[in-house]
């Protein structure tokens, strides 16, 4: 079987994280990248891959390559996908899928008039422990999931400048609330509610309530309140306010209770693993979704999370900023 | 001095204290004056590692009620490699101060500035003097204390200044951090240093109330890295100041006992260390970028 050809366009810090494990994957092997940055280019070339490219529309032109994995800032991604889909491109897109709602359907609808396979990243649900709490969940281990509590809280693009680290800086388009479509709702927010509506079935009514600790254009907290078709509550709580992390679901069932959380590993274990494994036992989540995605092209499935899946995760979140309570 | 209760009204009271202790007073012929925070990055006062807005407003009601409600108040900070001082001013709350205090904020970095040939140690160095700075009547560096990267090792006084370097990618310096850090306060000397020490960072931020003030940046620092655990003797920029004359590594506490600061400051543990030095020789022998961290 010959492996899967890939494209890495967008050599930032997720496209980084990508191209480190495409190395690791079965079935598959990373031909070109593309990025503005010299640096990154090279880098990528240090580390083998055959052609980069300063433009991804020359890789779009690459007949060898099957799919690509775009890691473009959220406001490149409808121009990008357009353009790997009349390119006959399989797509992986980083989440949130568009900006907005009216982007993501034209992505969408590229990918199906193509008949390309689409994809959106979502890697909490390649997490072991959150797919098997989908799971137990299903073989109704909990009962009824009456409320569910799901908190997601980190520095987000404000990396932890913790002491011996260097600060990291901050692209700019991060600040700018027409290039990112929101704030942390649709940054972290989109993760949970992925997850959520993946545990619950579709979200029927969802409230937020917004905060701005940092001054900016977009929110850099959010606490939503959200009704599922099946009748759970849920509370998501996420914010980009905390040097922690923390990433947490808690259920409550008429059952039984469960709580699970996603923990960086410490630093000394991140090597060790890294060394040993290509990646962290933080990050092996990204890896999975990438050996999915590959095995989905090979055994010719449409994957999931679907184009379809990041299009209801934005029109919630376009709910919940539609529905903001404000709190005097 | 301890700062008693976290509002303004008690962070001026510890300030003009501290002020006191160290008989001093402004110059009433004052027209311009020239406050240097430390807004190093993306995060607010109460992670301990920038200035607090507040604080710098309490020192602002002092000046104006000290010296006349006349003079002009800059605020000034300068974009580095990792941090943009148009967002930092606004996300941590100096926009706001500024248009309440009708003070003004200064990005260095757009500022006209002269160049000046110095030395410090064995190097020589042209360092670019903002206008700002040159202009003022009144220096006033308002810092904090904090661990920072071997062998720099504290954040203080004299490394706030290296801030006010115009030159936005600092890392270029850093072979000779050092001795620029010196050559920097050689050409940019201020008058006076007062530590924001409300909330320290250390390994974890503590509310530990200090304020402290001296118009010796060299002695402040030294009293400072003794509050934070580290033997002045082993920071190799003290030493060298102290040598190009910028100031004593010696000191006389006044106020509240120092040993009270050293016992609540929130010092790195044994593991802390080590840590700090394992990721420091994994990022000299570059095994950092090879498995994918740097």
């Amino acid at each position: 079987m010959s492996p899967i050809k890939l494209g890495v366009i967008g050599l930032g810090y997720i496209g980084q994280i990508h191209l480190r494990h495409i190395k690791r994957i079965l079935n598959a092997q990373v031909v070109a990248a593309a990025d503005l940055s010299k640096k990154a280019l090279t880098k990528a070339r240090n580390n083998g891959v055959e052609n980069t490219y300063s433009n991804y529309e020359q890789l779009l032109e690459n007949p060898e390559i099957d799919a690509v994995i775009i890691a473009l800032p959220t406001h490149l991604h409808l121009e990008c996908a357009l353009r790997a889909a009349e390119a006959k491109k399989h797509i992986f897109l980083e989440k949130p899928i568009a900006r907005n709602v009216k982007e993501a359907k034209e992505i969408v609808s590229a990918a199906y008039k193509n008949s390309v396979k689409l994809m959106v990243g979502y890697p909490l649900r390649f997490n072991t422990e959150f797919r098997e709490l989908k799971q137990r969940i299903s073989k109704g281990e909990f009962g009824d999931v009456e409320i569910a509590y799901a908190t997601y809280i980190s520095s987000g693009p404000f990396f932890h400048r913790a002491e011996g680290y260097a600060p990291v800086p901050v692209p700019e388009w991060w600040f700018n609330k027409e290039l990112t479509g929101g704030g942390v709702l649709i940054d972290l927010g989109s993760h949970i509610i992925n997850l959520l509506r993946w545990y619950f079935g579709e979200i029927t009514d969802i409230r937020a309530q917004l905060g701005y600790r940092f001054n900016m254009d977009v929110e850099d907290s959010a606490m939503c309140l959200a009704r599922f078709q099946n009748g759970t509550r849920a509370a998501v709580n996420v914010g980009w306010f905390s040097q922690q992390y923390q990433l947490k679901v808690d259920l409550l069932g008429s059952v039984k209770h469960a709580t699970l959380s996603h923990v960086p590993s410490n630093p000394i274990s991140t090597v060790i693993q890294m060394l040993t494994s290509g990646t962290s036992r933080f990050y092996f989540p990204h890896k999975s979704e990438l050996q999915y995605f590959v095995d989905c092209l090979i055994r010719e499935l449409n994957p999931e999370p679907s184009g379809q899946d990041g299009l209801k995760d934005l029109e919630t979140i376009t709910k919940a900023y539609e529905n903001q309570i404000h709190l005097e | 001095m301890r700062v008693s209760k976290n509002s303004i009204n008690s962070m001026r009271q510890a300030i003009s204290e501290a002020l006191s202790l160290i008989d001093y007073s402004f110059n009433d012929n004052i027209k311009s004056v020239v406050i240097k925070p430390n807004l190093c990055y993306y995060w607010d006062y109460s992670t301990g590692q920038t200035t607090d807005p507040r604080f710098v407003a309490a020192l602002i009601d002092l000046i104006r009620k000290k010296i006349s409600p006349e003079p002009n108040i800059s605020i000034v900070e300068s974009d580095a490699s990792a941090m943009k001082c148009a967002h930092v001013f606004r996300m941590l709350g100096y926009e706001k101060l500024s248009n309440d205090y009708d003070v003004e904020l200064v990005n260095l970095s757009k500022d006209k500035s002269e160049t000046i040939a110095t030395t410090a140690g064995d190097l020589r160095v042209n360092v670019s003097l903002p206008q700002t700075i040159a202009k003022a009547d009144l220096k006033l560096n308002v810092t904090k204390i904090k661990y920072t990267m071997e062998p720099i090792k504290i954040t203080c006084a004299l490394k706030n200044i290296f801030g006010c370097n115009p030159y936005p990618r600092k890392f270029r310096y850093h072979p000779k951090l050092e001795e620029t850090i010196v050559a920097i306060n050689k050409i940019m000397r201020f008058d006076l240093n007062i530590i924001d020490g409300n909330i320290v960072s250390g390994i974890q931020p503590r509310r530990i109330g200090l304020v402290m003030a001296s118009t010796d940046p060299v002695a402040i620092d030294a009293a400072a890295s003794e509050i934070a655990g580290v033997n002045p003797r082993t920071i190799r920029y003290l030493q060298i100041a102290k040598e190009e004359g910028l100031g004593k590594t010696s000191f006389i506490p006044k106020g509240v006992p120092i040993g009270y600061f050293k016992s609540v400051y929130p010092r790195k543990t044994i593991n802390k260390k080590l840590m700090s030095k394992a990721y420091s020789l994994v990022t000299r022998i570059g095994l950092s970028r090879k498995i994918g961290l740097g």
